[in-house]
């Protein structure tokens, strides 16, 4: 067992990830020799040489349209866009090539692609660089979207992403990405299927669904509950496609009430089909209808409005108390 | 801990190098952003060159009187793994607070 942030686990998963596979490429902007804005590729252009790690022209739609090509030609590409703001003009390449080339070659041309994607927000970062736009790829035939929410959960979650034979959005919480945790990488662990979530904690009053960074939040809010004698599970999405309806189901129907919590804005967010699957499984044992905490309808603001933004403790609580209170008729 | 690694920055006006002429630091001081770093001489002139970052100085890679290249390694920070990112600031872990309550319902 060691301790690794977050960072540490991702650059471990594409060390061994290069390791176990020749056919592994890791590119983009600084991913080489500085070794990414975050060091998560720190180093790597060392061990493995520039051809298999290398730096890219700031041009984010010939990062894409080069990891299609390079998927073209049998290779396993892991690109690196800096930041989610700056995946928009890579939105083109991924939605019209990576999304569409296997199902538009009838299955001839695979497109194992694995996008690392430093998204969300919480970082005091300048504009462009907090965006959460898990919605947008979700709603894309063809892509996968997966957010880890912790280290262990990063480093699997990655290996399994690039072994994956199909394209997968790989958000990374940026604001996850230097708390600690102990886990052994060499360890045999559970592998669980693409598009399984997670229970981080068990409870049985109502269910709080989120993925990414507020995966913690809510773990402190379940902490708070505690004080009041309110049982809250906490449900990490992680597959944000596709969504387990499953997972969701099971537990929402033991809890009977459930809180969607996400960083995004609120109109056509995540939230809004994770309540839509929940009402649909759990319609007859729904106390009270899905409460949503999320961002606000507005760009994402400066780095000093952030917290007035991003889902808060009390506003959650908030959302739970509603679901508690709610009476029907 | 981890290193970053600063280049020679492009100094603008086309020009490739420069040639350190003093150094402002030495090889195990700390050094706070916007410190001045180092003198270098272009074929325009002599400028002054701030940290771009807070760090303890680990390598200085060129010697006064020696020439680089814009890009070229100039000089290498240890820094703690949590301030190595480059972008934004660590979110600092506070203990959190509220101000609502919870009641579960009577039934």
């Amino acid at each position: 067992m060691s301790e690794f942030s977050l960072q540490q686990a991702l650059n471990l998963a594409l060390r061994h990830a290069c390791e176990d596979d020749d056919r592994v490429l890791i590119f983009g902007e600084d991913v080489g020799r500085l070794g990414g804005v975050f060091r998560v590729t720190d180093g790597l252009q060392a061990k493995f040489g520039e051809q298999r790690v290398f730096d890219t022209p700031l041009a984010e739609s010939g990062i894409m349209g080069m990891a299609v090509g390079l998927a073209m030609a049998g290779w396993r590409p892991v690109p690196e866009i800096q930041f989610d703001g700056f995946s928009y003009p890579a939105v083109d390449q991924i939605v019209n090539q990576v999304a569409r080339m296997h199902y538009r070659s009838r299955g001839t041309l695979p497109m194992p692609i694995t996008l690392r994607l430093p998204s969300f927000g919480g970082i005091r970062a300048p504009e462009h660089h907090s965006e959460s736009m898990e919605a947008l790829f979700a709603h894309v035939p063809g892509l996968k979207v997966v957010s880890p929410s912790s280290p262990a959960e990063g480093y699997h979650l990655l290996r399994q992403s690039i072994a994956d034979p199909d394209p997968v959005i790989f958000m990374e919480p940026k604001s996850r990405y230097w708390q600690r945790e102990s886990f052994d990488p060499d360890a045999p662990a559970e592998q669980l299927p693409v598009g399984t979530s997670r229970i981080v904690r068990p409870g049985k009053h109502a269910t709080l669904i989120a993925w990414g960074a507020m995966v913690s939040r809510c773990l402190q809010v379940a902490e708070l509950a505690a004080e009041d004698g309110v049982e809250l599970e906490v449900l990490d999405l992680r597959w944000l496609k596709p969504i387990d309806a499953d997972g969701l189901a099971e537990s929402v129907s033991r809890t009977r009430r459930a809180v969607v919590v996400h960083e995004a804005p609120l109109t056509a967010g995540l939230g809004a089909e994770v309540s839509t699957v929940v009402t649909e499984r759990c319609f007859d044992t729904l106390r009270a209808p899905v409460q949503r905490v999320t961002g606000f309808d507005v760009p994402y603001p400066s780095g000093a409005l952030e917290d007035e933004y991003l889902p808060s403790i009390d506003r959650i609580l908030t959302a739970v108390q509603t679901t508690l209170e709610y009476r029907r008729g | 801990m981890a290193e970053v690694t600063v280049p020679l920055p492009d100094l603008g006006e086309g020009l490739i190098g420069a040639k350190v002429l003093e150094w402002l630091v030495a090889e195990g001081d700390w050094v706070e952003r916007n410190t001045p770093l180092v003198e270098v001489e272009t074929t325009k002139s002599a400028v002054e060159l701030p940290s771009p970052q807070s760090g303890r100085v680990t390598r200085l890679h060129v010697e006064a009187d020696e020439e680089l290249a814009v890009g070229e390694p100039l000089v290498t920070f240890t820094v703690d793994d949590d301030q190595a990112g480059i972008v934004g600031t660590v979110p600092a872990e506070k203990k959190p607070s509220r101000r609502v309550r919870l009641s579960l319902p009577e039934d």
